[in-house]
């Protein structure tokens, strides 16, 4: 157990420090933002999974990622406030919402709560495109601020301006997030919402407030994507409430498929996912219309034959290389042991 | 219309025919149905519009018809969910299983353990609940209702789908709580022979009403239920 512990701790490090190379070796700015992208990715779609904990899933997640990133835009634009404070506001704005919405929505389960959600999420966004005086409507926001310089304690003053710079600071974000998600969910509150997802009646009958731990869980989830959407604008410094920008539904369906393809049941799942796909996406962007065709037909591959995901790729494969190999030799080794 | 009171520390059963409203009856008291009208009054408290799981504060713990366990879980995890109550609030009970609790923990899984060990499934703690056979399910049901600390248990059908010795192993669990804990039973069953030696008052429902109620003895001497079972001669 703890052999296999002290692998995924190096495992997890050796990802870690990949991440930390990366645009050092790259060296290149269109593959750093890219890569920047990829990181606000990962978060959204591990995001994503934390309502499968309880059972659901939501199709609204870039709404509440379009609200966390026109709150951080709008506060770092018109009020003025730092780009960390922006960006917590962002989460925060994105929770509270995901709080008051959460109430009536999860009194529905299953695909009723699917439709809601993908409801709240256009209306986010259709607000955002007709309130033309405080949005900036169909033009959206031009010239978010970038980070600017932060003061470090030991390191002294670091302008977070250029590509590379930003690249590093999203990725401090996302692996932050990413420890309090899992910490979240090893903790005895995902253990509660792992409870509530097995029967939500018996979870009621011994006194859980199936309700509450339900919406909680939503607004953890929302609170993630909106840091995630607040990361986006600060990247991109435009943002733009357009169907076919980053907050029409293609995003949504495209966290869903980077959490599937990378397999729900664990942890990483979405990460491999969301990597690999986002990966894919960039590698054929010039095909330009049949890029989503083949996103679909890795998605349908991948499901078909791979039901839990890549994450359970490893497993199938093994277990199929020692059936076709050695039979026999299994057979023979218990006789042994038995005679 | 249903009109019964069932004293602290006694075990009430209810029977009577398919669709009688036997379960209704359980599940308003439970709180998985609200009433259209009436009251229902527990520990001098009118409970009819608590939602369910404030009711399991109050102490009612159920066992359902069906086996509602948390499947995807070992035996000994299911007790734990149970436990729920018992852990404080706040942020220190949500970071239990990480390294900010640890000691609580350990102290709650000896607890889960012990009831493990009551019901007689110590063996089959770190085992899915999925994987168990059905009387052992059930046998995990009322561990996890007790994990609740319930003064009042909610049975339904405890020994649907049980063998001789398993129905035996059960009624002796039920009758230990009673006597060793005070806890009070309603229970529905269709074993006739387990009601009869296990209940201190039985409530006969026929069509949503009750048609009798009384000891066992005067239950099996009424014309009335005789009919209700059997059909009028």
């Amino acid at each position: 157990m703890s052999d296999k512990m002290g692998k995924g701790a190096f495992f997890r490090a050796a990802v870690f420090l990949a991440a930390i190379a990366a645009p050092l070796v790259i060296g290149n700015i269109y593959w750093t933002s890219a890569l920047t992208l990829i990181l606000i990715n990962v978060l959204l779609a591990v995001s994503l999974r934390l309502i499968v904990l309880i059972g659901e899933f939501s199709l609204g997640h870039v709404g509440f990622m379009c609200l966390g990133a026109y709150t951080s835009a709008l506060l770092t634009m018109k009020a003025g406030v730092p780009f960390g404070v922006g960006v917590v506001a962002g989460g925060v704005m994105a929770s509270l919402v995901a709080l008051a919405l959460g109430y009536p929505f999860m009194r529905v389960k299953g695909i009723y709560f699917v439709i809601l959600t993908v409801m709240a999420s256009e209306s986010f966004r259709n607000l955002a495109l007709n309130w033309e005086a405080f949005t900036g409507g169909f033009n959206g926001l031009v010239g978010i601020p970038a980070p600017g310089t932060l003061k470090f304690p030991w390191i002294g003053d670091v302008d977070f301006g250029g590509f590379i710079e930003y690249y590093y600071l999203t990725l401090a974000v996302v692996a932050v997030s990413l420890f309090l998600m899992s910490t979240l969910e090893k903790s005895r509150l995902g253990f509660t919402w792992r409870a509530i997802r097995e029967t939500d009646v018996q979870a009621g009958a011994v006194g859980i407030n199936v309700l509450r731990y339900k919406v909680i869980n939503f607004a953890v989830a929302c609170f993630f994507a909106g840091i995630g959407g607040a990361l986006l604008a600060h990247s991109e410094q435009t943002i733009s409430p357009q169907a076919g920008s980053a907050f029409g539904v293609m995003t949504t369906m495209y966290l869903l498929i980077y959490m599937v393809v990378g397999g729900k049941s664990r942890f990483s799942g979405p990460i491999y996912g969301a990597v690999v796909l986002s990966l894919v996406m960039e590698f054929t962007r010039p095909l330009q219309q049949v890029q989503p065709m083949i996103i679909g037909f890795i998605a349908v591959a991948v499901v078909l034959f791979f039901p839990d995901g890549m994450v359970s790729m490893p497993g199938i494969l093994r277990k199929r290389l020692s059936k076709t190999q050695k039979p026999f030799e299994v057979k023979a080794a218990d006789g042994a042991r038995k005679g | 219309m249903l009109d019964m009171e069932v004293e602290q520390g006694r075990i009430a059963g209810i029977i009577g025919p398919n669709g009688a409203g036997k379960s209704t009856a359980l599940n308003m008291i439970g709180g998985t149905l609200l009433p259209s009208k009436g009251k229902i009054v527990y520990n001098g408290r009118d409970i009819s519009r608590t939602p369910m799981h404030r009711r399991a504060q109050y102490g009612i713990g159920r066992v359902f018809q069906e086996n509602l366990l948390f499947k995807g879980f070992t035996a000994l995890e299911n007790v734990l969910v149970g436990f729920h109550l018992q852990r404080g609030k706040g942020l220190s009970s949500i970071f239990m299983n990480t390294p900010f609790g640890r000691g609580a923990e350990t102290a709650l899984q000896e607890k889960a353990r012990e009831i493990l060990a009551f019901v007689g499934l110590e063996s089959s703690a770190d085992e899915s609940a999925n994987d168990l056979p059905h009387g052992k399910q059930r046998l995990l049901c009322l561990a996890v209702a007790l994990a609740v600390q319930p003064r009042l248990l909610l049975l339904d059908e405890p020994l649907t789908g049980m063998n001789a010795v398993e129905v035996d192993n059960m009624l002796a669990l039920i009758r230990a709580l009673k006597k060793e804990k005070g806890t009070t039973c309603i229970i529905i069953e269709h074993n006739m022979r387990a009601v009869m030696g296990l209940c201190d008052r039985i409530t006969v429902l026929n069509f949503g009403r009750k048609i009798a109620e009384g000891t066992p003895e005067e239950i099996l001497n009424n014309p009335l239920v005789a009919e209700a079972y059997l059909g009028a001669d």
